[in-house]
């Protein structure tokens, strides 16, 4: 029998279930949010614990805010059983506060920065992979297939870099959006809004051919190098960038 | 003419200026703004990233350097854009994310205080009527007055002028209207008038590379002593793509793109591995190992110094050794006072073992038997890992060994 202990699908949820864990000494077999299927060799434990929101500035306290990046950035990834990475990652940080970071030689330490690595890798290449297109009532609207639930990243960084504009980012991965009214950033789940009305404005595809036409004349013939683009520009990504869509 | 035909005559004209970088700045205002590392938005089909929307201000230019496919000899379709045009695709290409900012160069017309003023001219309107908050680099037009360069200075992130050729023999072969000393004029200027908002981001500047019959020597020597003089955030290398027939140039049929490379990592050397020109190049040897990078080389000739131990190494001697770069020789030094570092740990710091293995001992153990230490087998190796030749092959390699 496992023993699997369940939160509700939200970091303050699972840091407050890790916490409690932890003081208590009980080690999970696993930790699930509550969409997880049970077999029937697994017991999931419900706590009920309060989900208290302080626990983000107890665990700065304890440790830093570098610390509690990474385990943002874990909780972000799509790496299976991340909650128990989170878990053992949190062990050993408070086991050892002030040098965890150099530990790599710890499977967990080491396997905990490679994900939050990837994670804020992704996020960043996104940051410039992301494609807008202007609606006719001039919101931007863009769609992003990420591995990792980089979207509220994204969205704070074009909060700041736009600050003055309607956005929408729409993640088809996870069928959730994020919205920006020129105040706050709000997520959304898809079904909450009727895409099919969403209508491009007049001159979008304009705009789109003059970016295309940019982008086939800023390449030099003499110098192609198709594996240096894919590795720097994964196809996988290609399907959202407008003047790579066509090549796919 | 239409506004996309423009396009494709201006940003062809410019796309062999190799800087597309957009980092080092921080600017933030109601439009925009600019991501201290850079971002890159796409990769074009070289491979390159594209950040900017690179693009000439006009292809017209009272210059006739040879290798430069605006040169005014040239029978090639002329276009110039108005500064409002500039700014719409710039605006409108920022708003939708394709760029991180606008990258403005240009021909010379009339003289170069004119051509700096239409420059001036398009980025203040960006700047002040529509607040733009993104990265601009400017290129800086050679002999053309201090307050220009002020001017200009003020409103970009980063300004550039290109130096193209390492001696003033090359450029009085291939630019006769161009001097090097009024582009070191300009880098003086710029070092000179550092602040806040002033070229934030710092200068660059681009050399072509294999125009000309100068050596790698030449060329990195030239390379240090603008890093010295001039502060200069980055020099570009830029593998000469034949464009125009002249006899005064070579006919290649590809640009020499691995010269262009080992360039590329020599500057690193410099930049971040404390090297200096003498160390990797001398007039016996001018020209960099085709076959082998230029830090595995020094190494191959310095094999006396290792192998070195990792978990004693000074730092500096840890960035001497092929595979290990800044941030792996940084974790290194971090977690060894921690622990005994063994062979098994490299992995996880980002040391590249395939190459690091033959020059390194962990608490005194060589990856493999001592005996191996030797110039022969190491660079035997390294060549095959660098060109991807499996082993079957060793038999030809011994033609490059002696």
């Amino acid at each position: 029998m496992s023993n699997i202990y369940i939160y509700n699908n939200n970091l303050i949820s699972l840091l407050n279930l890790v916490d409690f864990l932890l003081q208590k000494k009980i080690k999970p077999d696993n930790i699930k949010d509550n969409s997880f299927n049970a077999s029937l060799l697994d017991r999931t434990i419900i706590l009920n614990l309060k989900e208290d929101e302080n626990i983000i500035g107890k665990i700065i306290n304890k440790l830093n805010a570098k610390i509690f990046n990474i385990i943002y950035y874990i909780y972000l990834s799509n790496q299976e059983n991340k909650e128990l990475i989170i878990y053992y990652f949190l062990l050993n940080a408070y086991k050892y506060p002030d040098k965890i970071l150099a530990l790599r030689n710890l499977r967990c330490v080491n396997l905990s920065l490679k994900i939050a690595k990837q994670v804020s890798n992704e996020a960043h290449k996104l940051k410039g992979f992301v494609r807008f297109k202007e609606l006719d009532n001039k919101v931007l609207y863009a769609k992003i297939n990420p591995d990792n639930n980089v979207l509220f990243l994204l969205a704070k960084h074009f909060k700041r870099r736009l600050p003055h504009e309607y956005f929408m980012i729409h993640d088809i991965n996870r069928k959730i959006l994020a919205l920006y009214d020129k105040k706050e950033i709000y997520l959304i789940n898809e079904n909450n809004l009727d895409l099919k009305k969403l209508k491009e404005s007049e001159n979008e595809k304009e705009m789109e051919n003059l970016w295309k036409s940019f982008y086939q004349t800023i390449g030099i013939k003499e110098r192609k190098n198709e594996k240096c683009r894919m590795n720097f520009m994964p196809k996988k990504y290609w399907q959202y960038i407008i003047e790579m869509s066509e090549e796919l | 003419m239409e506004i996309k035909e423009k396009l494709e005559i201006l940003a062809d004209s410019a796309k062999y200026d190799a800087s597309c970088s957009s980092s080092g700045s921080k600017r933030q205002s109601q439009f925009g703004n600019t991501s201290f590392s850079g971002i890159c938005h796409s990769f074009a089909s070289d491979g390159r990233c594209i950040s900017l929307l690179k693009i000439l201000m006009t292809n017209c230019c009272i210059f006739d350097c040879a290798y430069c496919l605006n040169r005014k000899s040239n029978n090639i379709k002329r276009a110039t854009f108005t500064p409002e045009e500039i700014c719409s695709i710039a605006l409108n290409f920022y708003r939708r994310n394709y760029i991180e900012g606008l990258f403005l160069s240009s021909g010379i017309i009339k003289n170069p205080d004119y051509t700096m003023e239409l420059l001036i001219k398009t980025i203040t309107l960006l700047r002040k009527k529509y607040h733009f908050g993104g990265y601009i680099h400017a290129k800086a037009i050679p002999n053309c007055s201090p307050i220009l360069l002020k001017q200009l200075g003020n409103l970009v992130d980063r300004l550039s002028a290109n130096i193209e050729l390492p001696t003033e023999n090359g450029l009085k072969l291939l630019a006769p209207n161009k001097q090097g000393s009024n582009i070191e004029k300009i880098m003086k200027y710029v070092k000179e008038n550092k602040a806040k908002n002033f070229v934030p981001a710092g200068q660059s500047t681009q050399m072509i590379i294999g125009a000309t019959r100068e050596s790698d020597l030449d060329i990195m020597n030239k390379s240090e002593r603008m890093y010295q003089n001039y502060d200069l955030k980055r020099v570009f290398y830029s593998a000469y793509v034949s464009v125009n027939k002249s006899s005064l140039l070579p006919t290649l049929t590809t640009p020499p793109l691995k010269r262009e490379h080992r360039l590329y990592q020599a500057d690193w050397l410099l930049r971040y591995y404390n090297f200096k020109v003498k160390d990797i190049l001398d007039e016996d040897t001018p020209n960099f190992n085709l076959l082998i990078d230029p830090k595995a080389f020094w190494a191959l000739k310095h094999l006396d110094e290792f192998p070195k131990e990792i978990n004693t190494a000074s730092y500096y001697d840890l960035l001497k050794i092929p595979g290990i770069g800044v941030t792996s020789a940084k974790r290194i030094m971090n977690s060894r006072k921690h622990f005994k570092i063994m062979f098994k740990d490299l992995k996880t710091m980002g040391v590249v073992l395939k190459r690091a293995k033959y020059f390194i001992t962990c608490n005194q153990q060589y990856f493999t038997n001592r005996t191996f230490f030797n110039q022969k087998f190491i660079e035997t190796n390294l060549i095959m890992e660098e060109n991807n030749i499996t082993k079957p092959k060793i038999e030809q390699l011994s033609l490059f060994d002696e």
